[in-house]
């Protein structure tokens, strides 16, 4: 028996505690009181809220709820409605009988109902289906053939055709050679007065009417006409743009140059998948240079890859009076061990081709250069920027020791420190 | 003088500065003593200190251990003790790079490298002298053993004096 049990009166044998359940004459293990039966549990029912179901509005309905709004309503919805909105409200209010409501009034139970409460006033991007222009054969650009390429189409006909051609398959080449240039679906199943298109030329969803101006034309050098306008930017250029910050006029202004062009191969197990890689070097020729690699199936964008990257890894290169570079400096890439050399003024770049190149790019004039070891193309260039980013700046080593730095041709020269003259725009301008 | 140990010492000190260690110590001996001194008045290193084979302890504002030191007082060197001396150098480091770059025998134990003035005067301009090439890069030092004691190729010319070539600095 436990001491924990509560004593009891004697006279209160018919008490509720008495008679209830049968009490467990075993071995109490813990230290808390025995639980009562007749004790009342200790968490509470979950009260049921306070408003009432959809349910329960639904059965307690009556036409008295449908009552117009009362002045003292109305001053709270003007709170918190603007005087159009309100007056919707009330065209609402008058337009649907309250007794119409109350009789059609229905909670919905098909299975296609809403399970969540929505006034589907507007499009909600994670559950509702996108709006999407509609689709269409129309090709706007389409352009009809002209006799020379209608003669062209005939002549690869019987170049393509069989040792003895039949007069079925020269119908039937008639037949189905196309006529026009430009999407197949707009000559095959083209917009027509039987099934009009549903926008016309230039018009969108949102911009409907008469007031769709025509979309200009430019003429390329060639002298056709074109809705490709030559000024303006690609999208691979504004791209650049917005990565780099630099204007369309600097990004023109600069030298570029494609240094390497190689052919490269993919050894897969359907054969060899050839692209090419091309090696870009870009330069302000004021102290800013970068290299850039890109690479393509098609030669053309590869260059296009390699220069936007080239312009886009463009970094300041340290340069002594704005001509050569601070002290000698090594640079090793693979087996690609070069050093570069400061010279005096007017030397020149007496170093091979690429290493020129990427000077020429920074700004820097004179320099000499030893390539040891290899001499593959592009470990050289990449060898010859990591050498010319890892020179030390003088002030730096003064400040590490702790001593005054005096640069002495600046003394020669009464303290005037020597800049030469910038390039000319016409330098600048060079393209490949 | 040993070039070997010399050769030990640069070693280590390249060692020590990729490691990045703040203080390490070398063998205690004349030459060494004057080669740090020297790199020292140069800013190379920070501190060079004569302490036992424990490190000496260390300043309390400067952080690294100080040949006067007030507070704790260094050893004095004594016949008994003159074998367990090391010379205990501050390694320097400006931004996580050491200022102590790379250190590389010129002399070497089987051959010694004598230089005269005029052949250190090309090559503080930066020519090539015999076996000895000039010093083109910022801040490149040349430490020269001459008889005057050791010095900067630079302080050497300003002395007139030639001598062995130690180590370059890079």
């Amino acid at each position: 028996m436990s001491l924990a049990r509560p004593a009891r009166c004697l006279f209160c044998t018919f008490s509720r505690a008495t008679s209830a359940g049968p009490r467990v004459p075993s071995r109490q293990f813990h230290l808390s009181s025995i639980q009562l039966s007749d004790r009342k549990p200790k968490v509470p029912e979950i009260n049921a809220p306070e408003g009432k179901t959809l349910e329960e509005v639904y059965r307690d309905l009556k036409l008295d709820d449908f009552k117009p709004y009362t002045e003292e309503e109305k001053a709270a919805l003007k709170e918190e409605y603007t005087p159009e909105q309100i007056a919707a409200i009330e065209a609402g209010e008058a337009a649907i009988d309250p007794k119409d409501l109350h009789e059609q009034f229905r909670l919905r139970r098909d299975p296609m109902r809403l399970r969540y409460l929505d006034d589907l006033s507007s499009i909600e991007p994670g559950v509702d289906k996108h709006v999407r222009a509609p689709k269409t054969n129309s090709d706007y650009n389409a352009t009809f053939k002209s006799d020379d390429d209608l003669m062209e189409d005939i002549v690869e006909y019987f170049v393509n055709a069989p040792e003895e051609p039949e007069p079925a398959d020269l119908v039937r080449f008639l037949e189905t050679n196309r006529v026009t240039h430009g999407k197949e679906e707009n000559e095959l199943n083209g917009h027509s007065a039987i099934a009009p298109n549903l926008l016309n030329e230039g018009e969108t969803l949102e911009h409907m009417g008469s007031d769709i101006k025509e979309r200009p034309r430019y003429r390329t050098p060639a002298g056709e006409l074109t809705y490709l306008n030559p000024n303006e930017p690609t999208e691979q250029e504004k791209k650049l743009f917005q990565v780099t910050g630099y204007s369309r006029d600097y990004i023109k202004s600069l030298y570029v140059k494609d240094l390497v062009v190689r052919r490269v191969s993919n050894q897969t197990r359907l054969g060899k998948i050839p692209s090419m890689s091309v090696l870009a070097v870009a330069g302000n020729q004021r102290g800013l240079m970068g290299i850039g690699i890109g690479k393509s199936d098609e030669i053309i964008d590869a260059c296009q890859q390699a220069r936007a990257r080239a312009i886009k890894n463009m970094r300041p290169v340290p340069r002594y009076e704005a001509r050569t570079i601070f002290g000698d400096v090594k640079g090793k890439v693979g087996a690609v061990e070069l050093e570069l050399m400061h010279r005096p003024p007017g030397f020149g770049l007496r170093c091979q081709h690429l290493i020129f190149e990427m000077c020429r790019a920074a700004g820097i004039q004179d320099l000499a250069a030893r390539v040891n070891r290899s001499r593959n193309p592009m470990n050289t260039v990449k060898a010859a920027y990591e050498a010319l980013m890892s020179q030390r700046d003088p002030e730096e080593i003064a400040r590490a020791r702790g001593k005054k730095m005096v640069d002495v041709r600046g003394v020669y020269y009464a303290g005037v420190k020597i800049v030469p003259p910038l390039p000319k725009p016409g330098v600048a301008q060079g393209k490949p | 003088m040993s070039l070997v140990n010399l050769s030990h010492v640069c070693s280590h000190l390249n060692n020590a500065s990729k490691a990045r260690l703040a203080l390490t110590s070398i063998n205690n001996t004349k030459l060494h003593l004057k080669l740090c001194l020297a790199l020292q008045n140069d800013g190379l290193i920070s501190s060079v200190v004569r302490g036992s084979r424990a490190p000496p302890p260390l300043h309390p504002i400067l952080g690294t251990p100080s040949a006067v030191d007030e507070s704790e007082g260094v050893e004095p060197v004594t016949q008994s003790n003159v074998a367990s001396r090391r010379l205990w150098l501050g390694l320097k480091y400006w931004q996580s790079e050491p200022v102590l770059g790379k250190l590389t025998m010129v002399s070497k134990p089987t051959k010694r490298v004598n230089i005269d003035l005029a052949g250190l005067r090309r090559v503080i301009r930066g020519e090539r002298s015999n076996s000895v090439e000039g010093l083109r890069s910022p801040g490149e030092a040349l430490y020269i053993s001459t008889d005057k004691g050791i010095m900067e190729a630079r302080e050497c010319v300003e002395k007139k004096v030639g001598g062995l070539v130690l180590c370059r600095v890079r």
